[in-house]
């Protein structure tokens, strides 16, 4: 029923309620701006150099890594989600899949295009697959997260393809449908692929007996470090995308997933953040006791420079760890909106906490005896990149909502009706 | 990365890294090939359409899913979620034999007997050699008016149940009328004649299974009262509150007389989003 | 005999000049850093200044030429560089680095417990007529890839072409001298083959004054340090209350 396929309201779900088109451009209008902001900034950076960022020969890595870590780790909700739902059949987060997969595709695609800046011969991405050296985490991390954007974006690919427009070809329609019934392998594949970069990404750090801060001891050839990331990566995910569907129904000014899928999603992370700060609170204490001292390390020299001083322990275990666990656990089913999603943004800050506790304060921290504590403070143009991928994010994920079904029930009525 | 590549070391290390590469990699790939052959196999055979009908079904607001033995008034209230496809409802038989609502006056619109009607507002009709003949029911020829332009099928060509039998085109807008029943197209019409379609189904007629699926008797008055309030609604100027009406007589050619209404949500709802 | 290059610097001796920096700059086609005082320069070879933190009559001060180790054991950049461009050379002992490979991530310089490894932040650039200056022997390296010392390796080569030329298996070792080592007036750097008993630098290696940086890591360095002085030595372990300055 196009009366010309040209306007834009043929483009969105019969019956959905979105703003008018001159609207919804006003809202991308500055999100459109630091985007371009940000390839500028990235722009300078390929072509001068990196010396465009403040990042210097004892900090190796600087905002974008911490960044990087962050997002990556911020994104799991994506292939947790899709793990209970379609491996567990947990189906009352179905309505969240969508918008699971699409935050997904986002904080990766964004994390692969900063570290496309990030290295200095940006070309050479290839000789990881070409020469890969087993040995090492990153190897591991490319292998992982190039397959995982790959099965993101084919998971992504049916969300398209369910556009009012688009499906009225049928050959998308049908491939839609087919692709549809193979998810569960997607999110398999999926699952496998996340379980093993959110490690190596905590691996990375793990290894580095150079770098007593960040050095651990494990189980075979993985750090402690390897499991505590995937513990906070799937602790965190959920809290994530809670606060991610928190502010799109803010945007668009109407419930978008019914009640019981944000305390779902709050009990979820709750546990797990449990199981995560126990376990973190073992590893610190083990690894003040028993590793830094065994290689020449004592522990009081971790915490005697400011700011890093012994406080930053207690607010990343206690504050973000386990005043948000309990608040997520045990109060998600009376709790309010309000209280159940500033526990969520408490450990997602946990968590950003922990990444940048691992990425610049181990390099800040000396390692010879005549080393200094050293300062870093990221240039514009890294503030301004990554800024810019945050603009993407909020653009890419506008669109999908104006006009993909995004949330199933979003059209109010409350049906639903799957098509297999 | 390869075996032949330069420098490649043949440890257990690599061996195991590589496999698991690959057999993501592989797993991957399959996965997206045997989506895109099964969906060119299924465009080849005729399921395409069943597909598309399912999805564009899964779309309509429970207002508009009213299982035909609730408008038939054979029960308070029902919910299709099958398709409309009573030859596979399994409680198709159960609701079928209880009393349906007294039939009363057609309202003035001219719905004979011996045809039998789709939900998109076609009806079909048994010739003697055995082909039947499609046309729109009259509520759609209000609707429409005289087309600007249609656009009809070959003769010879298949066409499946509730895909597209043959488009139309009036004030710049395309419907797309919905097929009643699947078979291969003997002869077009045109709405001078008062059919648009000469079908030879695919199945057998004797057999009821066939037809099943059909509106006739009791359930149309009950379909075409839906219908018409519906169409109140959504025809109404904007800024009015629907008000209580008798249904009175449609004008004919409504697109015309009413140019300013949301043609586009009209048109959908009535020949179901073709 | 297998060979395993490595050094032993006596602190007692290095007086802080700096020609070690020079030489090692001059024979490695070292770009002059566009900024001054930023920790974007390449400096294979770094003389650190050292104090012993105290005033007046008791303060001393050591420097201290800090270089790529070489490290023998789990080599903490090679195992972590994810396209194999850093490797230990079984033949040689010494930890090659292919700038060609190099991708610039920068995570063996992370791995680095020494911190002597440097990444090419800028494009290099000579003032006008000073490319002519430049050692035809040893490749430029281009912006955006990581590079260390390693132990002169085109002097190696050469001296294997010239024991080569004269149909001999083995250099002569007068024939491979790093450039730190031939610059030091002091000869504070004694260079030599560590797995060689009769090494001057092996005896040296092992005497008591001897010792490495952050031995406890494990990383088995081959480059050993000695000193006759009780707080030099002392520094070998991770100490934070020593006064830094940068030399």
């Amino acid at each position: 029923m196009a009366s010309t396929v040209f306007t834009d309201r043929q483009w969105i779900e019969r019956g959905a309620e979105r703003a008018s088109l001159s609207q919804f451009l006003l809202w991308l209008a500055p999100w459109v701006v630091v985007l371009a902001m940000g390839i500028y900034a990235g722009g300078l950076c390929l072509y001068y150099g990196l010396n465009q960022t403040n990042m210097d020969n004892r900090f190796a890595f600087g905002l974008w890594i911490f960044l990087d870590l962050s997002i990556i780790a911020l994104g799991a909700g994506a292939f947790f989600t899709g793990f209970l739902v379609y491996l567990l059949k947990r189906e009352e987060l179905r309505p969240i899949l969508n918008t699971a997969v699409v935050v997904g595709f986002i904080c990766y695609s964004g994390a692969v295009a900063i570290l496309m800046i990030d290295v200095g011969q940006p070309l050479r991405a290839w000789f990881t697959f070409w020469y890969p050296n087993t040995h090492s985490m990153l190897t591991e991390i490319t292998f992982c997260i190039t397959c995982y954007l790959l099965v993101l974006s084919i998971e992504y690919i049916p969300i398209l393809l369910r556009n009012r427009q688009l499906r009225k070809l049928p050959s998308f329609l049908v491939f839609e449908h087919q692709l549809h019934k193979l998810m569960p392998v997607l999110a398999g594949v999926g699952a496998f692929l996340s379980f093993f970069h959110q490690g190596s990404l905590g691996g990375l750090y793990g290894v580095l007996r150079g770098r007593p801060f960040a050095f651990r001891q494990g189980i075979f050839i993985w750090p402690s470090t390897f499991f505590l990331f995937i513990l906070s990566a799937i602790a965190s995910g959920p809290s994530f995308l809670m606060l991610v569907t928190a502010a799109a129904e803010k945007v668009a000014s109407k419930r978008l997933v019914p009640r019981d899928v944000f305390q779902r999603l709050a009990f979820i992370s709750g546990i797990l953040l449990n199981i995560y700060v126990t376990a973190k609170a073992i590893d610190t204490l083990i690894w003040l006791n028993i590793t830094s001292p065994s290689l020449g390390f004592a522990p009081r020299q971790f915490y005697m420079h400011r700011p890093f001083g012994t406080s930053l322990v207690f607010v990343e275990i206690v504050l973000f760890g386990l005043l948000p666990a309990f608040l997520l656990t045990y109060h998600s089913t009376a709790a309010g909106r309000g209280r159940l999603l500033s526990a969520a943004g408490l450990a997602c800050a946990g968590i950003v906490l922990n990444r940048f506790r691992l990425t610049v304060q181990t390099l800040a921290l000396p390692t010879l005896a005549f080393d200094p504590f050293l300062q870093y403070t990221p240039s514009w143009q890294e503030v301004a990149s990554f800024a810019g991928v945050v603009a993407y994010g909020v653009i890419v994920y506008s669109l999908s909502y104006r006009y993909l079904p995004l949330f199933v029930n979003a059209k109010g009525d409350g049906s639903h009706v799957s098509v297999d | 990365m390869f075996p032949w590549t330069d420098g490649f070391r043949w440890t257990l290390n690599h061996i195991i890294f590589l496999s698991l590469f690959f057999a993501v990699l592989l797993t991957t790939v399959t996965t997206v090939f045997s989506a895109l052959w099964r969906a060119v196999h299924v465009l080849q055979t005729h399921s395409a359409a069943e597909i598309c009908w399912k999805a564009a079904f899964a779309e309509l607001p429970d207002s508009e899913r009213s299982c035909r033995h609730e408008l038939a008034g054979r029960v308070i209230s029902r919910k299709c979620d099958n398709a409309f496809d009573c030859r596979r409802c399994s409680q198709y038989s159960q609701f079928a034999v209880l009393p349906a609502a007294e039939t009363g006056a057609d309202m003035g619109f001219h719905y004979p007997k011996n045809r039998f009607y789709h939900r998109g507002h076609t009806w079909v009709e048994l010739q003697e050699d055995g082909t039947l003949t499609v046309g729109l029911d009259e509520l759609a020829e209000h609707l429409i008016g005289s087309p600007d332009s249609f656009e009809m099928p070959e003769v010879g060509s298949e066409i499946e149940l509730n895909g597209t039998a043959w488009r139309m085109k009036k004030n710049g807008k395309e419907i797309q009328i919905r097929a009643p029943i699947e078979g291969k197209v003997v002869a077009t019409g045109s709405p001078e004649e008062g059919w648009y379609l000469k079908i030879r189904p695919r199945l057998d007629l004797g057999d009821p299974m066939t037809l099943r699926h059909l509106l006739r008797g009791a359930e149309i008055r009950g379909w075409l009262n839906r219908e018409l309030e519906r169409l109140q609604l959504q025809l109404r100027t904007p800024n009015t509150a629907p008000s209580l009406a008798d249904g009175g007589v449609l004008l004919d050619g409504l697109m015309d007389a009413l140019p300013e209404a949301d043609w586009e949500t009209v048109l959908a709802s009535t020949f179901l989003e073709g | 005999m297998s060979t395993r290059y490595g050094m032993v610097i006596d602190l007692d001796r290095c007086t802080g000049c700096g020609a070690c920096m020079v030489a090692c700059a001059a024979e490695n086609n070292v770009p002059p850093l566009p900024q001054a005082g930023s920790r974007t320069g390449l400096t294979p070879m770094l003389v650190r200044a050292v104090s012993n933190g105290m005033e007046g009559q008791a303060r001393r001060e050591v420097f201290i030429p800090i270089l790529c180790m070489h490290c023998e054991h789990e080599t903490p950049c090679v195992s972590v560089c994810p396209q194999q461009a850093v490797e230990l050379d079984q033949g040689t002992g010494i930890v090659m680095q292919m700038p060609q490979r190099c991708l610039g991530c920068r995570y063996c310089m992370t791995a680095c417990p020494y911190h002597a490894r440097y990444f090419n932040w800028w494009d290099p650039a000579w003032p006008q007529g000073m490319e002519k200056s430049l050692n035809p022997g040893v490749a430029v390296r281009m912006r955006g890839v990581v590079e260390k010392c390693n132990l002169c390796h085109a002097r190696l080569h050469s001296a294997k072409e010239r024991a080569a030329a004269s149909g001999k298996r083995e250099i002569d070792p007068a024939d491979y001298i790093p450039a730190c080592v031939e610059a030091c007036p002091t000869a504070a750097i004694q260079f030599g083959n560590l797995a060689d008993k009769d090494d001057l630098v092996f005896r040296e290696a092992h005497s008591a004054d001897a010792f490495r940086f952050l031995e406890r890591i494990g990383t088995e360095p081959k480059v050993y340090y000695k000193s006759r002085e009780a707080w030099v030595r002392a520094l070998k372990e991770s100490v934070s209350e020593v006064e830094v300055k940068r030399g």
